[in-house]
């Protein structure tokens, strides 16, 4: 019974994972740019078929160094063409152009890729199991709770060390004071926000094997990365770990042992946070 | 004059009567509508009409929101949707007469919003925008998991009765008298927001807009009118919803999925919702440019899309605050001339 537990605990800690990585690029974008990218989850289901792409060519590995490599230079040129010209309007009018840019990319993968969904097939060396005090667990599932690991202790060193990180630091407590003290956020951007959206191919690259790849499949990323967000303030590095790793757990436990009312959990967590505090459990800051 | 009175007396003044061309312009909106369908022979254009109309009221209700507290909702499908589906599980489960049904339909969504509004209408600019989209489609994962009351995925056929207030059925089925229904009840609509923008309490939101924590220390709450726009906001959607309901006499989770949101949100967007009856306009020109489109190319979504870019960019105000600009324009010219 305890083992089993566990095993469910590992899988929540994979969604959170992954939860993780998408919710952070979102972060790291807000915390310089003050804007909310709505086209977000469609670059995550960009970066799962651009990773099933490459992958069926060059192999699993390339496939996801390739996704987040493409995604990369997307988001370099979604900061240059988007993010920047409108950095002096209301955050909304970003909201509402990345939300255009939602449709397009969703009918953009239609044409390119189809409506009927693909999967991802895994290396063998990932497909097998490994035992976990006398229970299977899936090898790849393992991974991607390293892979999350991995990205979530490089960006907190990323952001601690660094100085593009101090920026960003310093931008999402005070943008204001930031620029007057001569941080010109408009050479970082691009840097920060082709981070950001390379962690959303990246993480879509490294769900498709667990998921269907369809290119609607990037709303419902899209909306759980919103509850983390404003679930751990919107721009907080570590509201995002927390909620994000909350939520895996929730929603997988949930599943389990409360079906019917699996999906709704995290809603009502999401409305009672807010009923306590407005602004997410660690406010705005990186 | 302690200074809450002083403010009073100031939101009195400065709201002064309705002038007799507001009157003239609904009697005449009206008119324009029962007159419609004898013009309209094509009963295909009728029932795009309907169809534009009864998303426009969807739309007018987003717009309102966004003019009256400066957010975006991403999630007004909700209202839409928890309309139509509480109007069809009454009648399907018989406890009610339809009228009563009706009203019920109407004022279970207003309130629930109100309620929730007390609570979200004190999150942010974008972060409400969030929100909002993630509520909306906690109500779709509902319908589509609560099978045994809202049959899931399927969705059901409402059963409506014979008659409706004493009229025939057919009376909202039909598009040539109920695109008059639904044209009648959004001009009343419009004109009811016009009011309420124009009165004391539509003059306190603005001020919050503007400015919430001046407002809150001349000594206003916030929390309240604001809570109290988006229920007004929610309560258009569901109007809308529920005459979607009698209109199809059909309700499925796809009238509470986001993207339905997301379209209501691109006729407000479009239409401009600085002018009450932008949105409206918007979703005449979105219905009329989707069925264009259908015809000669599958890539509506991008289409669509790149028309919102486009409007955001380069006509913030929208179509109808565009033309009402033009308008200003052209008047101040010919009064120097």
């Amino acid at each position: 019974m305890a083992n089993a537990l566990l095993i469910q605990i590992l899988n929540g800690l994979v969604y959170g994972g992954l939860l993780f990585i998408v919710s952070v690029g979102l972060v790291l974008i807000f915390g310089l740019r003050r804007v909310v990218n709505f086209a977000h989850g469609s670059l995550f289901m960009i970066g799962a078929y651009v990773g099933f792409s490459i992958s069926l060519v060059a192999g699993f590995w390339a496939g996801v160094v390739g996704a987040a490599v493409v995604l990369a230079v997307a988001g370099a040129l979604l900061d240059v063409s988007v993010f920047r010209p409108l950095r002096r309007q209301d955050p909304i009018a970003t909201v509402l152009v990345t939300f255009g840019l939602l449709l397009i990319l969703e009918d953009l993968a239609n044409t390119v890729w189809g409506k009927e969904t693909h999967s991802l097939p895994l290396p063998e060396m990932l497909a097998g199991s490994v035992e976990i005090l006398g229970q299977p667990f899936p090898t790849y599932r393992l991974l991607v709770i390293a892979v999350a690991a991995a990205v979530g202790i490089g960006l907190a060193l990323w952001l601690r060390f660094s100085r593009v990180g101090l920026f960003v630091r310093a931008s999402s407590v005070d943008p204001v004071t930031t620029a007057v003290q001569g941080v010109n956020t408009d050479r970082v951007s691009a840097l920060v926000v082709a981070v950001g959206t390379a962690l959303a191919g990246l993480s879509g690259t490294i769900a498709a094997p667990l998921l269907a790849l369809s290119p609607s499949m990037g709303g419902s990323i899209l909306i759980e990365s919103f509850i983390v967000v404003v679930v751990g303030g919107l721009g907080s590095f570590s509201g995002a770990l927390i909620a994000a790793l909350a939520i895996g757990q929730i929603h997988n436990l949930g599943i389990i042992y409360v079906p019917w009312a699996a999906t709704m959990v995290p809603f009502l967590l999401m409305v009672a946070v807010l009923v306590w505090r407005p602004t997410g459990f660690a406010g705005s800051h990186v | 004059m302690s200074r809450a009175t002083m403010n009073i007396a100031a939101a009195r003044v400065a709201s002064p009567r309705l002038s007799h061309l507001s009157w003239l312009l609904l009697a005449l909106a009206l008119a324009v509508g029962f007159g419609l369908p004898g013009v309209v022979a094509s009963v295909l254009v009728l029932t795009l009409l309907t169809q534009a109309v009864i998303g426009g009221m969807l739309a007018v209700g987003v717009g309102f929101l966004i003019r009256q507290n400066g957010v975006v909702s991403f999630g007004h499908a909700a209202w839409y949707g928890v309309s139509a589906y509480c109007l069809g599980l009454l009648l399907r489960h018989d406890v009610l007469s339809v009228e009563l049904a009706l009203v019920l339909a109407l004022a279970v969504p207003t309130l629930t919003a109100f309620l929730l509004g007390l609570v979200i209408v004190r999150v942010p600019g974008v972060a409400f925008s969030m929100l909002t989209l993630a509520i909306g489609q906690a109500f779709h994962e509902f319908a589509m998991k609560a099978q045994g009351v809202t049959n899931g995925d399927d969705g059901f056929a409402i059963p409506l009765p014979d008659t409706l207030f004493g009229l025939p059925i057919s009376t909202v089925q039909q598009p040539e008298t109920m695109f008059v229904l639904c044209w009648s009840l959004l001009a009343l609509v419009v004109f009811g927001l016009y009011v309420t923008v124009r009165s004391p309490f539509g003059r306190l939101t603005e001020a919050i807009r503007e400015n919430e924590e001046r407002a809150r220390f001349i000594g206003y709450r916030t929390v309240l009118p604001r809570a109290a726009t988006y229920a007004i906001s929610a309560f258009v959607a569901a109007l809308a919803g529920l005459l979607f309901a009698l209109y199809n006499g059909f309700v499925s989770p796809e009238v509470l999925h986001w993207s339905l949101s997301g379209s209501a949100l691109i006729m407000a967007v479009i239409g401009g919702s600085r002018l009450l009856w932008g949105p409206a306009l918007g979703a005449v020109i979105f219905f009329f440019l989707k069925d264009l489109a259908g015809n000669m190319t599958e890539h509506w979504p991008a289409m669509i899309g790149a028309t919102v870019i486009v409007v955001t960019v380069l006509m913030p105000a929208g179509i109808a605050g565009t033309l009402a600009e033009l308008f200003e324009r052209l008047r101040k010219a010919g009064g120097r001339a």
